[in-house]
Protein backbone atom coordinates (compact mmCIF):
# COMPACT_ATOMS: atom_id res chain seq x y z
CA UNK A 1 0.00 0.00 0.00
CA UNK A 2 1.43 3.19 -1.19
CA UNK A 3 1.83 5.55 2.75
CA UNK A 4 1.39 9.47 2.75
CA UNK A 5 1.94 12.35 5.24
CA UNK A 6 -0.22 13.23 8.04
CA UNK A 7 -0.01 16.05 10.04
CA UNK A 8 -2.24 17.58 12.72
CA UNK A 9 -1.17 20.43 13.96
CA UNK A 10 -3.30 22.57 17.28
CA UNK A 11 -2.08 25.94 18.72
CA UNK A 12 -0.42 23.85 21.23
CA UNK A 13 1.63 21.97 19.22
CA UNK A 14 2.46 19.00 16.81
CA UNK A 15 -0.25 16.39 17.42
CA UNK A 16 0.18 14.05 15.00
CA UNK A 17 3.48 13.90 12.18
CA UNK A 18 3.85 10.30 10.62
CA UNK A 19 3.05 8.40 7.69
CA UNK A 20 0.35 6.91 7.21
CA UNK A 21 -1.61 4.69 4.76
CA UNK A 22 -5.71 6.22 4.89
CA UNK A 23 -7.37 9.03 7.10
CA UNK A 24 -11.23 9.50 7.73
CA UNK A 25 -11.88 12.76 8.25
CA UNK A 26 -15.20 14.79 9.51
CA UNK A 27 -15.82 16.86 6.94
CA UNK A 28 -18.55 19.38 7.10
CA UNK A 29 -20.26 18.25 4.20
CA UNK A 30 -19.82 14.34 5.74
CA UNK A 31 -16.92 12.15 6.57
CA UNK A 32 -14.78 11.02 3.91
CA UNK A 33 -11.75 9.26 3.57
CA UNK A 34 -8.20 10.09 1.75
CA UNK A 35 -5.70 7.45 0.34
CA UNK A 36 -2.10 8.81 -0.96
CA UNK A 37 -2.63 10.46 -4.47
CA UNK A 38 -5.75 11.86 -3.39
CA UNK A 39 -6.92 15.15 -5.85
CA UNK A 40 -5.97 18.11 -4.20
CA UNK A 41 -8.92 19.58 -2.20
CA UNK A 42 -9.46 22.01 0.72
CA UNK A 43 -12.56 21.69 3.46
CA UNK A 44 -13.39 22.53 6.70
CA UNK A 45 -13.66 19.82 9.48
CA UNK A 46 -16.65 19.86 12.38
CA UNK A 47 -16.56 18.33 15.74
CA UNK A 48 -15.53 14.72 15.34
CA UNK A 49 -12.98 12.04 15.03
CA UNK A 50 -10.23 11.36 12.79
CA UNK A 51 -9.55 8.15 12.18
CA UNK A 52 -5.58 7.26 10.87
CA UNK A 53 -4.81 4.00 9.74
CA UNK A 54 -1.36 3.67 10.59
CA UNK A 55 1.51 1.86 8.50
CA UNK A 56 1.42 -1.08 10.85
CA UNK A 57 -2.07 -1.20 10.28
CA UNK A 58 -3.36 -0.38 13.63
CA UNK A 59 -5.54 2.70 14.13
CA UNK A 60 -5.66 5.88 15.95
CA UNK A 61 -8.44 8.20 16.78
CA UNK A 62 -7.74 11.77 17.45
CA UNK A 63 -11.14 14.33 18.18
CA UNK A 64 -10.77 17.22 17.20
CA UNK A 65 -13.41 20.05 17.58
CA UNK A 66 -13.04 22.44 14.69
CA UNK A 67 -10.65 22.35 11.33
CA UNK A 68 -9.48 22.54 8.31
CA UNK A 69 -7.61 20.29 6.08
CA UNK A 70 -5.91 20.79 3.27
CA UNK A 71 -4.98 17.83 0.99
CA UNK A 72 -2.53 17.27 -1.72
CA UNK A 73 -1.20 14.50 -3.73
CA UNK A 74 2.12 14.02 -1.38
CA UNK A 75 0.45 15.13 1.94
CA UNK A 76 -2.28 16.00 4.15
CA UNK A 77 -2.53 18.98 6.50
CA UNK A 78 -4.85 18.80 8.70
CA UNK A 79 -4.99 22.57 11.21
CA UNK A 80 -7.82 21.77 14.13
CA UNK A 81 -8.62 24.11 17.22
CA UNK A 82 -8.58 21.34 19.94
CA UNK A 83 -7.46 18.07 19.87
CA UNK A 84 -7.13 15.27 21.94
CA UNK A 85 -5.42 11.62 20.69
CA UNK A 86 -7.02 8.51 22.02
CA UNK A 87 -3.88 6.57 22.34
CA UNK A 88 -1.64 5.56 25.71
CA UNK A 89 0.59 2.52 26.55
CA UNK A 90 -1.50 1.85 29.94
CA UNK A 91 -5.10 1.68 30.61
CA UNK A 92 -4.69 4.63 33.48
CA UNK A 93 -3.40 6.61 30.38
CA UNK A 94 -6.02 5.74 27.82
CA UNK A 95 -8.76 6.65 30.68
CA UNK A 96 -6.98 9.27 31.21
CA UNK A 97 -7.24 10.74 26.91
CA UNK A 98 -10.90 9.76 27.42
CA UNK A 99 -11.72 11.78 30.03
CA UNK A 100 -9.81 14.81 27.99
CA UNK A 101 -11.61 13.85 25.24
CA UNK A 102 -14.92 14.09 26.95
CA UNK A 103 -14.13 17.25 27.92
CA UNK A 104 -13.77 18.54 25.06
CA UNK A 105 -16.76 17.50 23.74
CA UNK A 106 -18.51 19.11 26.55
CA UNK A 107 -17.01 22.40 25.24
CA UNK A 108 -18.53 22.27 22.36
CA UNK A 109 -21.58 24.41 22.38
CA UNK A 110 -23.92 22.64 20.40
CA UNK A 111 -24.85 19.33 21.54
CA UNK A 112 -26.89 17.92 18.55
CA UNK A 113 -26.93 13.78 17.23
CA UNK A 114 -23.39 14.41 16.06
CA UNK A 115 -21.99 15.00 18.92
CA UNK A 116 -23.78 12.07 20.50
CA UNK A 117 -22.51 9.85 17.94
CA UNK A 118 -18.85 11.47 18.42
CA UNK A 119 -18.80 10.63 22.00
CA UNK A 120 -20.18 6.82 20.67
CA UNK A 121 -16.96 6.76 18.80
CA UNK A 122 -14.63 8.17 21.54
CA UNK A 123 -15.77 5.33 23.54
CA UNK A 124 -15.22 1.95 21.00
CA UNK A 125 -12.19 3.92 20.32
CA UNK A 126 -10.85 3.13 23.82
CA UNK A 127 -12.76 0.35 24.09
CA UNK A 128 -10.27 -1.02 21.15
CA UNK A 129 -7.35 -0.17 22.57
CA UNK A 130 -8.19 -1.61 25.93
CA UNK B 1 34.82 69.23 48.65
CA UNK B 2 32.18 66.77 48.25
CA UNK B 3 30.25 65.86 51.12
CA UNK B 4 31.09 62.07 52.58
CA UNK B 5 27.10 61.65 53.60
CA UNK B 6 26.05 63.11 50.51
CA UNK B 7 28.21 60.56 48.29
CA UNK B 8 27.51 57.40 50.88
CA UNK B 9 23.60 58.36 50.31
CA UNK B 10 23.83 58.33 46.46
CA UNK B 11 25.95 55.03 46.37
CA UNK B 12 23.13 53.26 49.26
CA UNK B 13 20.08 55.05 46.69
CA UNK B 14 21.98 53.82 43.66
CA UNK B 15 22.77 50.19 45.05
CA UNK B 16 18.99 50.03 46.17
CA UNK B 17 17.79 50.59 42.84
CA UNK B 18 20.21 47.93 41.23
CA UNK B 19 18.49 45.65 43.66
CA UNK B 20 15.41 46.48 41.89
CA UNK B 21 16.70 46.28 38.27
CA UNK B 22 17.73 42.76 39.43
CA UNK B 23 14.82 41.41 40.71
CA UNK B 24 12.91 42.75 37.44
CA UNK B 25 14.85 40.94 35.32
CA UNK B 26 15.12 37.73 37.03
CA UNK B 27 11.16 38.01 37.34
CA UNK B 28 11.13 38.74 33.43
CA UNK B 29 13.67 35.93 32.64
CA UNK B 30 11.51 33.17 34.17
CA UNK B 31 8.00 35.13 32.38
CA UNK B 32 9.89 34.81 29.53
CA UNK B 33 10.57 30.96 28.98
CA UNK B 34 7.06 30.53 29.79
CA UNK B 35 6.05 32.39 27.06
CA UNK B 36 8.48 32.11 25.02
CA UNK B 37 7.67 28.19 25.17
CA UNK B 38 4.08 29.07 24.18
CA UNK B 39 4.71 30.81 21.88
CA UNK B 40 7.29 28.64 20.19
CA UNK B 41 4.81 25.64 19.84
CA UNK B 42 1.88 28.55 18.02
CA UNK B 43 4.30 29.50 15.93
CA UNK B 44 4.11 25.70 13.33
CA UNK B 45 0.30 26.25 13.78
CA UNK B 46 0.65 29.82 12.34
CA UNK B 47 3.10 29.36 9.81
CA UNK B 48 1.09 26.24 8.61
CA UNK B 49 -2.09 28.00 8.92
CA UNK B 50 -0.51 31.07 6.75
CA UNK B 51 0.56 28.50 4.69
CA UNK B 52 -2.60 27.08 3.76
CA UNK B 53 -4.01 30.77 3.60
CA UNK B 54 -1.79 31.46 0.84
CA UNK B 55 -2.11 28.45 -0.91
CA UNK B 56 -6.27 29.05 -1.23
CA UNK B 57 -4.86 32.58 -2.35
CA UNK B 58 -2.68 31.68 -4.61
CA UNK B 59 -5.14 28.83 -6.47
CA UNK B 60 -7.79 31.47 -6.45
CA UNK B 61 -5.43 34.20 -8.23
CA UNK B 62 -3.75 32.21 -11.14
CA UNK B 63 -6.66 29.82 -11.76
CA UNK B 64 -10.19 32.36 -11.28
CA UNK B 65 -11.73 29.65 -9.71
CA UNK B 66 -13.99 29.73 -6.75
CA UNK B 67 -14.02 32.28 -4.42
CA UNK B 68 -12.76 34.98 -7.27
CA UNK B 69 -15.49 37.55 -5.74
CA UNK B 70 -14.72 37.27 -2.22
CA UNK B 71 -13.20 40.42 -0.84
CA UNK B 72 -10.34 38.56 1.67
CA UNK B 73 -8.24 37.64 -1.67
CA UNK B 74 -8.61 40.32 -4.55
CA UNK B 75 -6.20 43.56 -4.28
CA UNK B 76 -8.32 46.87 -3.42
CA UNK B 77 -7.05 49.33 -5.67
CA UNK B 78 -8.51 52.26 -4.09
CA UNK B 79 -8.86 51.51 -0.33
CA UNK B 80 -11.03 54.23 1.35
CA UNK B 81 -10.25 53.21 4.73
CA UNK B 82 -7.81 50.90 6.80
CA UNK B 83 -7.59 49.40 10.55
CA UNK B 84 -4.72 49.48 12.01
CA UNK B 85 -3.96 47.34 15.14
CA UNK B 86 -0.92 48.16 17.24
CA UNK B 87 0.41 45.40 19.76
CA UNK B 88 2.44 47.47 22.94
CA UNK B 89 2.90 46.25 26.25
CA UNK B 90 0.80 47.51 29.86
CA UNK B 91 4.13 48.11 31.36
CA UNK B 92 7.19 50.10 30.18
CA UNK B 93 10.36 49.88 31.36
CA UNK B 94 11.29 47.51 28.09
CA UNK B 95 13.91 49.69 26.22
CA UNK B 96 12.76 50.45 22.75
CA UNK B 97 10.05 47.95 22.99
CA UNK B 98 7.29 49.87 22.78
CA UNK B 99 8.88 53.06 21.46
CA UNK B 100 9.55 50.36 18.06
CA UNK B 101 6.21 49.61 17.53
CA UNK B 102 4.88 53.24 18.02
CA UNK B 103 7.53 54.21 15.74
CA UNK B 104 6.01 51.83 13.22
CA UNK B 105 2.49 52.62 13.29
CA UNK B 106 2.82 56.54 12.98
CA UNK B 107 5.20 55.65 9.75
CA UNK B 108 1.93 53.27 8.40
CA UNK B 109 -0.61 55.80 9.31
CA UNK B 110 1.65 58.47 7.48
CA UNK B 111 1.95 56.63 4.49
CA UNK B 112 -1.84 55.94 4.41
CA UNK B 113 -2.44 59.83 5.08
CA UNK B 114 -0.40 60.65 1.94
CA UNK B 115 -2.80 58.55 -0.33
CA UNK B 116 -5.66 60.33 1.24
CA UNK B 117 -6.90 56.80 2.96
CA UNK B 118 -8.57 57.40 6.38
CA UNK B 119 -7.42 55.07 9.12
CA UNK B 120 -8.84 53.98 11.94
CA UNK B 121 -6.05 53.08 14.77
CA UNK B 122 -7.23 50.15 17.10
CA UNK B 123 -4.71 49.79 19.97
CA UNK B 124 -3.88 47.11 22.19
CA UNK B 125 -1.73 47.55 25.47
CA UNK B 126 -1.69 50.76 27.78
CA UNK B 127 1.70 52.29 26.56
CA UNK B 128 0.39 52.71 22.96
CA UNK B 129 -2.96 53.80 23.97
CA UNK B 130 -1.24 56.45 26.19
CA UNK B 131 1.46 57.48 23.59
CA UNK B 132 -1.31 58.18 20.81
CA UNK B 133 -3.99 59.77 23.36
CA UNK B 134 -1.19 62.17 24.27
CA UNK B 135 -0.59 63.03 20.59
CA UNK B 136 -4.26 63.95 20.46
CA UNK B 137 -4.60 60.94 17.74
CA UNK B 138 -7.54 59.36 17.77
CA UNK B 139 -8.39 55.54 18.47
CA UNK B 140 -10.86 53.95 17.09
CA UNK B 141 -10.98 51.31 19.78
CA UNK B 142 -8.67 50.44 22.28
CA UNK B 143 -8.09 47.35 24.69
CA UNK B 144 -5.58 47.05 28.24
CA UNK B 145 -4.70 44.03 29.95
CA UNK B 146 -4.72 42.07 27.08
CA UNK B 147 -1.50 42.14 25.53
CA UNK B 148 0.12 41.07 29.11
CA UNK B 149 -2.36 37.84 29.16
CA UNK B 150 -2.80 36.90 26.09
CA UNK B 151 -6.01 35.36 25.68
CA UNK B 152 -7.89 33.71 22.48
CA UNK B 153 -11.79 34.50 23.28
CA UNK B 154 -10.55 38.39 24.32
CA UNK B 155 -8.58 38.66 20.93
CA UNK B 156 -10.72 37.26 18.95
CA UNK B 157 -13.71 39.39 20.33
CA UNK B 158 -11.17 42.49 19.72
CA UNK B 159 -10.53 41.57 15.89
CA UNK B 160 -14.14 40.36 15.12
CA UNK B 161 -15.22 43.84 14.82
CA UNK B 162 -13.00 44.35 12.19
CA UNK B 163 -12.90 41.27 10.07
CA UNK B 164 -16.79 42.20 10.17
CA UNK B 165 -16.52 45.80 8.72
CA UNK B 166 -14.32 44.30 5.92
CA UNK B 167 -16.30 42.19 5.51
CA UNK B 168 -19.08 44.49 4.86
CA UNK B 169 -16.87 46.53 2.83
CA UNK B 170 -16.49 49.18 5.58
CA UNK B 171 -13.00 49.45 5.14
CA UNK B 172 -10.56 47.98 2.97
CA UNK B 173 -7.62 46.64 5.01
CA UNK B 174 -6.28 45.16 7.81
CA UNK B 175 -2.61 45.67 9.38
CA UNK B 176 -0.82 44.13 12.52
CA UNK B 177 1.56 45.63 14.07
CA UNK B 178 4.06 43.97 16.86
CA UNK B 179 6.92 43.51 18.22
CA UNK B 180 7.48 39.85 18.11
CA UNK B 181 9.85 36.80 19.41
CA UNK B 182 13.32 36.24 17.69
CA UNK B 183 15.74 34.90 20.24
CA UNK B 184 16.81 36.18 23.70
CA UNK B 185 18.52 39.40 22.85
CA UNK B 186 16.44 40.37 19.54
CA UNK B 187 12.57 41.42 18.87
CA UNK B 188 11.50 41.52 15.32
CA UNK B 189 9.23 44.18 14.24
CA UNK B 190 6.13 42.44 12.01
CA UNK B 191 4.08 44.65 10.35
CA UNK B 192 1.76 42.19 8.89
CA UNK B 193 -1.42 43.03 6.14
CA UNK B 194 -3.68 40.29 7.29
CA UNK B 195 -6.71 41.01 4.90
CA UNK B 196 -6.75 41.16 2.17
CA UNK B 197 -4.65 38.27 1.23
CA UNK B 198 -1.45 39.17 -0.07
CA UNK B 199 -1.36 37.22 -3.65
CA UNK B 200 1.13 39.52 -5.28
CA UNK B 201 4.03 36.90 -4.19
CA UNK B 202 1.87 34.40 -6.82
CA UNK B 203 3.81 33.57 -10.05
CA UNK B 204 0.84 32.56 -11.82
CA UNK B 205 3.46 30.79 -14.64
CA UNK B 206 4.93 28.60 -11.99
CA UNK B 207 1.76 27.93 -9.96
CA UNK B 208 0.93 24.40 -9.84
CA UNK B 209 -1.90 22.43 -12.27
CA UNK B 210 -3.64 21.24 -9.82
CA UNK B 211 -6.74 23.04 -9.20
CA UNK B 212 -8.65 23.97 -6.13
CA UNK B 213 -11.54 21.69 -5.19
CA UNK B 214 -13.43 23.12 -2.55
CA UNK B 215 -15.11 20.28 -0.43
CA UNK B 216 -17.83 22.51 0.51
CA UNK B 217 -20.84 23.33 -1.85
CA UNK B 218 -20.92 26.85 -0.91
CA UNK B 219 -16.91 27.91 -0.99
CA UNK B 220 -18.67 31.16 0.23
CA UNK B 221 -19.11 29.80 3.65
CA UNK B 222 -15.91 27.78 3.80
CA UNK B 223 -14.05 30.77 3.16
CA UNK B 224 -15.15 33.34 5.25
CA UNK B 225 -15.16 31.22 8.24
CA UNK B 226 -11.42 30.03 7.24
CA UNK B 227 -10.76 33.58 6.86
CA UNK B 228 -12.16 34.58 9.85
CA UNK B 229 -10.06 32.04 12.02
CA UNK B 230 -7.02 32.93 9.81
CA UNK B 231 -6.98 36.54 10.98
CA UNK B 232 -7.79 35.56 14.62
CA UNK B 233 -5.50 33.33 15.38
CA UNK B 234 -3.31 36.22 13.60
CA UNK B 235 -4.14 38.66 15.77
CA UNK B 236 -3.73 35.83 18.90
CA UNK B 237 -0.40 34.74 17.42
CA UNK B 238 0.61 38.72 17.55
CA UNK B 239 0.01 38.68 21.01
CA UNK B 240 1.28 35.95 21.96
CA UNK B 241 4.84 36.56 20.16
CA UNK B 242 4.86 40.03 21.68
CA UNK B 243 4.23 39.11 25.03
CA UNK B 244 7.50 36.76 24.90
CA UNK B 245 9.47 39.75 23.11
CA UNK B 246 7.93 41.91 25.69
CA UNK B 247 9.87 40.18 28.07
CA UNK B 248 12.84 39.30 26.00
CA UNK B 249 13.31 42.90 26.16
CA UNK B 250 12.57 43.65 29.63
CA UNK B 251 15.30 41.03 30.50
CA UNK B 252 17.45 42.91 28.70
CA UNK B 253 16.66 46.29 29.40
CA UNK B 254 17.28 45.42 33.21
CA UNK B 255 20.31 43.82 32.75
CA UNK B 256 21.83 46.74 31.46
CA UNK B 257 20.30 48.98 33.83
CA UNK B 258 21.83 46.74 36.40
CA UNK B 259 25.09 46.97 35.19
CA UNK B 260 24.99 50.70 34.69
CA UNK B 261 24.19 50.47 37.85
CA UNK B 262 26.90 48.23 39.26
CA UNK B 263 29.48 50.95 36.87
CA UNK B 264 27.92 53.88 39.28
CA UNK B 265 28.61 52.57 42.01
CA UNK B 266 31.99 51.74 40.82
CA UNK B 267 32.58 55.70 39.84
CA UNK B 268 30.76 56.76 43.24
CA UNK B 269 33.17 54.32 45.52
CA UNK B 270 35.98 55.85 44.08
CA UNK B 271 35.06 59.75 44.20
CA UNK B 272 34.04 58.42 48.06
CA UNK B 273 37.72 57.24 48.81
CA UNK B 274 38.85 60.57 47.06
CA UNK B 275 36.91 62.57 49.16
CA UNK B 276 37.39 60.52 52.71
CA UNK B 277 41.36 60.68 52.20
CA UNK B 278 40.96 64.36 51.10
CA UNK B 279 39.17 64.32 54.36
CA UNK B 280 42.20 62.50 56.30
CA UNK B 281 45.11 64.62 55.11
CA UNK B 282 43.04 68.41 55.86
CA UNK B 283 42.87 66.67 59.37
CA UNK B 284 46.71 65.88 59.28
CA UNK B 285 47.98 69.10 57.89
CA UNK B 286 45.62 70.99 61.02
CA UNK B 287 46.73 68.66 63.72
CA UNK B 288 50.53 68.94 62.22
CA UNK B 289 49.95 72.65 62.13
CA UNK B 290 48.43 73.46 65.27
CA UNK B 291 51.61 70.94 66.69
CA UNK B 292 53.48 73.39 64.99
CA UNK B 293 51.99 76.44 66.18
CA UNK B 294 52.50 75.34 69.89
CA UNK B 295 56.06 75.24 69.67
Amino acid sequence: MDKFKLEILTPNGVIFNDDIISVTLPGEEGEFGVLAHHASLSTLLEAGVVDIEKEDKSIESVLINWGVVQVDEQKVIVLVEGAVAIRGDSESAIAKSLENAKKLISDIADSGPAIASVSAKIESAAKRLL
Amino acid sequence: MANLKDIQRQIKSVSNTQKTTRAMKLVSTAKLRRAEELAKRSRLYAAKMNQVIAEIAGRIKCNKVGGIDNRCFIKIENPKMVDIVFVTADKGLCGGFNIQTIKATKKLIAQYQEQKVKVRLRGIGKKGIEFFKYNEVELFDEVTNLSSKPDKIRSDDFIKASIEDYKDGKIDGIHIIYNGYKNMITQELHVNQVLPVDTDQFDCSQAKESILDIEAQDEEHMLDSLVSKYVEYNMYYALIDSVAAEHSARMQAMDTATNNAKEMVKGLKVKYNKARQAAITTELIEIISGVESMK
